[in-house]
């Protein structure tokens, strides 16, 4: 478990980092939560990395009127403080307490897991569900490409070797929306077997937007586009919850092999989850 | 004079494991060494046509490489305990001619560290035509298709009582029958398996190894490579755990052997993560089938129990852990008609080896839930039924019907007792109310268990040093159970002086000349029985010697707190070593010993999902006298956590290739400090009948007490009549399916 040879050049600031990148077989080393991992068992061989632990301002965290901008080395761990306000702050601080154990959360990056697209991962089934933009920077300038597209298969996304993740948005969510986040897995240590996720505003007993997010329930995150929209217009009782977790479970959900579950069951625990999920954010627990 | 047996003395050994500063075998810096990786099959079952080390051969810094082919006198791997399961089931050091699991070693390639060897094995050329591929020991022993051409892939079958009449069963008020699956686990040591061979011109070697046995070892390798054992020196340093799976030569310690006196260098093997989750060795791994039968009143009748036991693709030291099973099956109880059939059969998996417990979770597993399904049948109460069916105190020593002859027990008292620790009365309650009430449904699940401990001799010599001090030597070799802490408390209990006087040496054959090592839960029931004897052969010497001195008869001089007394004279015993080597030698060989003990656990469901949260377990062991106690609890809490783990999280899988499905922790479960339930350990003190010393193994009750408490409790919070879907692991989707 020793990972092939290979290159090290330590980026001084975001030019170094893209033209690092730009031979193509340059991996990004952040965290190197997984990278590592996947190096010690030479699944992963890359040629050259680029360390960006040096590049200054890339820790950080920026607050616009209506957008969190999260930068390329922001910890999983910076989430778990009171940094991030509202609604928004309470969420990512539910979802990142539930990632791995503290030593990894204090190395590990959200852009890092976006970047990997591991289908059990946390940060992009929020992504998805938040409607996340992500901008990707590569020799031929920035652009930005919607949570949605991202993700485009396990391990898979629609960013190109030669390109940075250079910062993830997400939007705040308005004062009062109610939200609820609930994993199961087997061990503390272990990935999640299933996770949702839920955002939801109410107005005049009303549910106006609802964003519901799976992990681990398909190849890629899952926005659950059909929970979403059986409780829209409906006031958040047991009834509209459980029409929802229904939802997700046969047609947001599209669940493949795992070597504990069967379909059924992955169906059946999405089903469980997102009402667990949904009652969280309804109940305020 | 017993003032340190029973005290709970901190750990000698801790201050430095705990600061990082302990030395295992990969820390070790030994001038010019080479680092070893091993070319390793990933077809389960093939005929190995070639193995191309050309390019390997090429890559810089890299010393060699080898295969079979180029090592023609590469001994195989020595048979150990059973030579009858191993007769035309060859297990070479390296593959030749055929491949038979994922994961054996094809070749052995040495560079100047752990990266390049690796860069070395990946630029290895296999060739290996696949062959059919058997993952079911019941599958295996029927099939067609042979790992050893000539030789059946049944190993090694044996029967134990006698064969049960039909009548039995049809007469009896009740027959319960049930299977039930012991999965294949890894012995998850913190440190992996490890060598390091540093070899002279003359033959001779220095070894240093990751080891539980290094007298075995020694004879081994002198064995093996046609040297004299003093040739062969082995240390074995600080070891991070051991489980069984470190008793043996293995066959990369030949290959690290035999690279290393090729070369002329010192080689190290440090086994990694993902050898360690794939390769040897594996536990359990056991198929049963059984049927209990029982009268109106819950006496057990008769008892019947077929084990298919999955050995591996080279059947050597887990050949006979089914047969230790047979030999306990029928655990606490006294039962009339016994008949037990265990067959150990050759599959394209990682060869076995005894892990923590070695067959006797496998049978306490069998009889415990049958015990409980039988409970269930008869609308019993599983503690009662369990009471009515004890080997009573007065009874022992008791012969079982399957051969082993128990020396002593209160197979009661320790089940009352872990009942009182527990609460059953008030977990019972809470029970009927939330089934009354609703709530997360909560089970009540026990075991009761007998093991078998001590098996051998053992060496063992104390020495007076003309400082004052005292050095224990000891056969037996510590990985991780505070031989440096107890073993002294024996000695100074026996020669009545102060704790801190005596130190310990072991783990070290060319200052130990003799040795078995720590396996079965032998050291103190055999190594303390050893040293015990040795200090009380130490005090009569010195008063022979005084006597002599003082020209007195031997009876007139005393002995008391390090010192020999005859009226007014006085002489310690570090003066008389002044005068000459005042040391005893003993070898002791006890018979083997059979602590016993009962474990009750509280377990939560949650429906929904499957999840299952134990609440708490309560243990109560007997493991005679208890040298250090805190010693004893800790091996608890080890052991009970490690059958939480069979319970509820590990297992050791195969795709149908035969290709392992873990290759790191993420993929293979185990719990750790945050899956701990509350755990609460007591014990009763049966004393060893056999040994001045009073002892008896400790250390992998807990193994065996949990799981089937577990699954046991788990089954009565589910409310299941039919229990067959119930197998460990129990995982949430098994217990949600169980449940439907």
């Amino acid at each position: 478990m020793k990972p092939a040879q290979f290159d090290y050049v330590a980026a001084r600031s975001p030019d170094d980092v893209v033209a690092a990148l730009a031979d193509g077989t340059t991996h990004v080393l952040a965290g190197g939560q997984s990278l590592v991992l996947e190096m010690n068992f030479r699944s992963v061989r890359p040629r050259r990395l680029v360390d960006i632990n040096g590049v200054a301002g890339f820790g950080d965290i920026a607050l616009d009127p209506a957008v969190l901008r999260v930068g390329p080395l922001v910890r999983h761990r910076a989430f778990e403080s009171d940094a991030v306000p509202g609604p928004l702050g309470v969420l990512l601080r539910r979802v990142a307490h539930h990632i791995a154990h503290p030593p990894i959360r204090a190395r590990g990056t959200m852009a890092g897991s976006l970047a990997y697209a591991h289908p059990a991962a946390e940060w992009p089934a929020l992504a998805a569900a938040l409607d996340a933009e992500i901008e990707l920077r590569g020799p031929g300038g920035s652009r930005v490409v919607r949570a949605g597209e991202f993700f485009t298969g396990p391990f898979r996304t629609a960013r190109r070797p030669d390109e940075l993740l250079a910062e993830v948005r997400l939007p705040l969510l308005p004062a009062g929306t109610a939200v609820g986040f609930v994993e199961h897995r087997r061990t503390r240590a272990s990935f999640a077997q299933l996770a949702a996720l839920a955002a939801v505003t109410v107005a005049d007993g009303r549910v106006v937007t609802a964003s519901v997010g799976l992990v681990n329930a398909a190849d890629r995150p899952v926005r659950a586009t059909a929970a979403e929209a059986a409780l829209i217009g409906r006031a958040l009782d047991d009834d509209a919850i459980a029409d929802a977790a229904r939802a997700a479970a046969r047609d947001d959900a599209d669940p493949g092999p795992q070597p504990y579950a069967d379909i059924a069951y992955q169906r059946h625990a999405v089903a469980v989850l997102t009402r667990r999920a949904l009652t969280q954010a309804r109940d305020g627990a | 004079m017993a003032r340190t047996i029973g005290a709970r003395l901190q750990r000698r050994e801790d201050p430095p494991l705990v600061r990082g500063a302990g030395t295992y075998v990969g820390d070790l810096r030994v001038r010019g060494c080479l680092e070893a990786a091993f070319v390793r099959s990933d077809v389960a079952h093939g005929e190995l046509r070639a193995v191309d080390l050309a390019a390997a051969r090429r890559l810089p810094d890299v010393a060699g490489a080898w295969s079979h082919a180029d090592l023609p006198s590469l001994p195989d791997t020595p048979p150990m305990l059973d030579q009858e399961s191993v007769r035309g089931r060859p297990w070479p050091a390296l593959a030749t001619g055929r491949v038979r699991y994922v994961g054996e070693p094809l070749a052995i390639v040495v560079a100047a560290d752990r990266y390049l060897a690796e860069d070395a094995r990946d630029a290895a050329r296999v060739d290996i035509a696949p062959l059919p591929v058997l993952l079911d020991p019941a599958e295996a022993a029927g099939s067609a298709v042979r790992l050893f051409p000539g030789s059946d892939n049944v190993a090694l079958q044996r029967d134990f009582g006698e064969p049960i009449e039909e009548s039995v069963w049809r007469d009896a008020a009740v027959v319960v029958e049930a299977g039930y699956r012991q999965q294949l686990l890894a012995h998850t040591y913190l440190e992996a398996r490890a060598i390091l061979v540093d070899p002279r011109p003359d033959g001779a070697m220095t070894v240093w190894a990751s080891h539980q046995a290094p007298h075995r070892l020694r004879a081994d390798l002198a064995g093996a490579f046609g040297v004299r054992p003093d040739q062969v020196r082995v240390i074995v340093p600080d070891v991070g755990g051991a489980f069984g799976g470190k008793s043996q030569t293995w066959p990369e310690y030949l290959a690290v052997a035999a690279a290393a006196r090729r070369l002329g260098r010192p080689v190290r093997w440090s086994e990694d993560r993902a050898e360690a989750l794939t390769g040897p060795p594996h536990g359990r791994g056991q198929n049963q089938r059984v049927r209990m039968a029982a009268d109106a009143d819950g006496r057990i009748l008769a008892y019947e129990l077929h084990i298919d036991a999955d050995v591996g693709a080279y059947p050597h030291t887990g050949a006979i852990v089914p047969m230790i099973s047979a030999m306990i099956a029928t655990g606490a109880y006294a039962i009339p008609r016994v008949h037990v059939r265990a067959r150990s059969v050759v599959t394209n998996t990682a060869p076995t080896a005894p892990y923590r417990g070695a067959g006797r979770p496998e049978a306490a597993s069998a009889i415990e839930r049958t015990v409980e399904l039988l409970a269930r049948r008869l609308g019993m109460d599983p503690a009662d039924l369990r009471r009515r069916n004890f080997i009573a105190p007065q009874d022992f020593p008791y012969a079982t019907p399957t051969g082993f002859t128990y020396d002593s027990g209160d197979y009661a008292g320790t089940l009352d007792a872990a009942l009182r620790d527990l609460d059953y009365d008030g977990w019972r309650a809470e029970q009927a109310h939330r089934r009354h009430a609703g709530g997360r449904p909560i089970g009540i699940g026990l075991c009761t268990y007998v093991e078998r401990s001590g098996v051998g001799a053992e060496f063992g010599a104390v020495e007076a040093c003309p400082d004052g001090t005292f050095v224990a030597l000891s056969g037996c070799c510590s990985t991780g159970q505070g031989h440096e802490t107890s073993f002294p408390q024996v000695v100074a209990a026996v020669l009545d002086v102060d704790v801190d006087r005596v130190r310990l040496v072991e783990r070290d054959t060319a200052v130990v000349p003799h040795g078995t090592g720590s396996f079965a839960s032998r050291s103190m029931q055999i190594g303390g029985a050893a040293l015990y004897r040795a200090a009380g052969d130490l005090i009569e010497t010195a008063r022979q010697r005084a006597a002599a001195t003082w020209a007195l008869p031997v009876d007139d001089v005393g002995y008391r707190g390090g010192e020999l007394v005859a009226g007014d004279r006085r002489m310690t015993l570090g003066e008389l070593a002044g005068a000459g080597q005042l040391r005893a030698d003993v070898t002791a060989a006890p018979p083997e010993a059979f602590p016993f003990g009962a474990y009750a656990a509280v377990v939560e469901v949650d429906p929904d999902l499957g999840d299952v949260t134990v609440l708490r377990i309560a243990a109560v062991d007997d493991c005679g006298v208890a040298v250090n106690p805190m010693i004893v609890d800790g091996q608890g809490y080890g052991s009970a956590v490690q059958g939480l783990g069979q319970a509820l999280y590990e297992h050791v899988r195969y795709a149908p290739d035969g290709t392992p499905a873990a290759r790191s922790l993420l993929d293979y479960l185990i719990p750790t400090v945050s899956e701990l339930p509350s755990l609460h350990f007591a014990a009763t003190c049966t004393p060893n009948p056999n040994t001045p010393l009073g002892a008896k193994g400790a250390g992998e009750a807990g193994c065996i007490g949990a799981p089937p408490a577990i699954v046991n409790a788990v089954a009565d919070a589910l409310d299941l009549d039919d229990r067959s879907a119930l197998q460990m692991p129990l995982t949430p989707y098994t217990c949600w399916s169980a449940a439907r």
